[in-house]
């Protein structure tokens, strides 16, 4: 598996034009190309956003599996509505089917004001447009979330479910018991899904200064997802965006920045590091075509962070026949 | 000479006479695996109250209202809390069981790396007050409980699941949001 550089179609704009762009992140549509009539039909009328989409880059298949993906949300802050008016101005042009939730998704109390103002205020336009969430939970969140229908899990702290032949895996990673185990061990050995994704809250690799990778959970986990060949895991945890090298052939993003920011975290010169990004709020919006995922980084103000591709994990080799056998 | 010393040899010969059998004694029990039962055992027994407590409160599915979801859990929270009236911390973990659990603590945090440590720490909330048979403080997170001091831990029930809260190790009702009991001082001091 590879992660490479995408090469979006830009728009020709001179250098520090665009540099200034990214910086003040105030013109819109630089590397987007007008949609195609397909899917400016499929845009519902209610999206029209509040803000331009920045430069969300427009979806590269027609039939493909789409999603967004945020992470330690739910403080009802500012910069969390501003970064919910940023998806939904994405939306409009790269029209995700729904949305990963990394956990964290209620800071603080968890009255029903609460929910009001920490989930359905700031994604109301997406909620409205029947976009569904899926979340996991964070250290922050009470596990009685999961009888929240919004939250899509089920009356479950972990589940798993399917799109587009796509497998996802929301685990609950602030309490890996053995039920757990065993439950990912048995969905996971049972998936005949080429694609699989885990995603879930405190990152098996970071390069964050104040937590850092969770080794005692990518103890349990990593065998488990190389064994099963899981080629992508989103969490969050960590108030930045940050992709790793791929890790043994998985790559992990790490995408807490949904609303909380810890400003300068990501550990200067971090052999882990691909990309980093710490200075502001962001998002992701994330495209399965066939072998290929495709992603980009937005920042609250619409500035593009990051973008790339992944290729799926191949299927293990073709055991050779032992001596013995041949014989 | 010779006789004299057959004499004294024979007189501090003991005299052994065959006695009645020895009564059949069980094999002494292992200490650890007698703690351990006996935890889980009072680990059913509150299984047992938070059932009753889940048949006197309406029952939670998923729901689109929140109001719902917290309803809910304050109900079935003072429905366990009416029917625990006087419980006393410790009663859970009992006495014996608390030893081998620091011990594994204590073990488990030995094992650590002081980046580990370091970043453990960060979770814990610490200026806590709490109480057997009272709410966790919803305002404050769970700290994440390390992995691999859950795999040395025994299992527990869905209803129930461990938590560190600064030195000590709680046992909390998952959907009530209670305070089952608490095991003070099991944590060692990381140093910073």
């Amino acid at each position: 598996m590879s992660t490479r550089p995408f090469r979006h179609r830009r728009v020709p704009v001179p250098g520090p034009v665009l540099l200034l762009t990214l910086l003040l992140g105030a013109v819109p549509f630089v590397g987007v190309p007008e949609p195609t009539a397909a899917q400016t039909a499929a845009r519902p009328a209610a999206a029209k956003p509040a803000t331009t989409a920045g430069a969300t880059i427009a979806p590269h298949a027609e039939k493909s599996v789409r999603f967004a993906v945020i992470g330690d949300t739910g403080t009802g802050g500012r910069q969390q509505y501003e970064v919910g008016e940023r998806l939904t101005a994405s939306h409009a042009v790269f029209p995700f089917d729904f949305v990963l939730m990394l956990g964290d998704n209620i800071y603080g109390g968890e009255r029903p004001q609460d929910f009001i103002k920490k989930f359905e205020l700031p994604y109301k336009a997406l909620l409205d447009l029947k976009v569904p969430f899926y979340a996991s939970l964070g250290n922050h969140d009470d596990p009685n979330q999961r009888f929240y229908k919004p939250f899509n899990m089920n009356g479950e702290r972990y589940y798993t479910f399917e799109k587009g032949g796509v497998r996802f895996f929301a685990l609950d990673s602030n309490y890996m018991d053995q039920a757990q185990q065993d439950w990912i061990t048995k969905e996971l050995s049972s998936s005949k899904n080429e694609w699989k994704i885990a995603f879930f809250h405190h990152p098996l690799y970071s390069s964050g200064e104040r937590h850092g990778s969770e080794v005692d959970l990518r103890s349990v986990l990593e065998p488990l997802f190389l064994e099963h060949r899981v080629s992508v895991v989103f969490s969050g945890h960590e108030h930045f965006y940050e992709r790793l090298k791929p890790q043994k052939g998985i790559t992990y993003f790490t995408s807490g920045g949904g609303a909380k920011l810890r400003e300068g975290n990501i550990r200067v010169g971090s052999a882990m590091t691909a990309k980093g990004f710490d200075t502001d709020r962001s998002y992701m919006l994330v495209e399965i075509a066939d072998k290929t995922l495709y992603f980009q980084t937005l920042s609250r103000t619409g500035a593009l962070i990051d973008s790339g591709q992944v290729e799926v994990m191949p299927p293990p080799p073709p055991k050779q026949p032992s001596d013995a056998a041949v014989r | 000479m010779t006789a004299l010393a057959l004499t004294l040899a024979l007189l501090l010969v003991p005299v052994v006479t065959p006695g009645p059998p020895p009564a059949h004694q069980p094999a002494p029990a292992n200490p650890i695996g007698t703690a351990v039962l006996g935890f889980k055992q009072r680990v059913a027994d509150y299984v047992k109250v938070h059932n009753d407590a889940e048949s006197k409160v309406p029952k939670l599915s998923e729901t689109n209202d929140p109001a719902k979801v917290h309803d809910r859990e304050a109900a079935l929270g003072a429905m366990i809390k009416s029917l625990r009236t006087g419980a006393k911390e410790g009663a859970v973990f009992g006495a014996d069981f608390r030893v081998i659990l620091e011990r594994e603590v204590r073990k488990d945090f030995r094992s650590r790396s002081a980046a580990d440590r370091k970043a453990l720490i960060h979770e814990l909330p610490a200026k806590m007050t709490i109480a057997v048979n009272t709410t966790y403080p919803t305002e404050l997170p769970l700290a994440t409980f390390p992995a691999r001091l859950l795999q040395k831990l025994p299992d527990l029930p869905p209803e129930l699941e461990y938590r560190i809260v600064g030195h000590h190790i709680v046992l909390r009702d998952v959907t009530a949001n209670v305070v089952v009991d608490v095991a003070r001082n099991v944590v060692p001091t990381i140093p910073s």
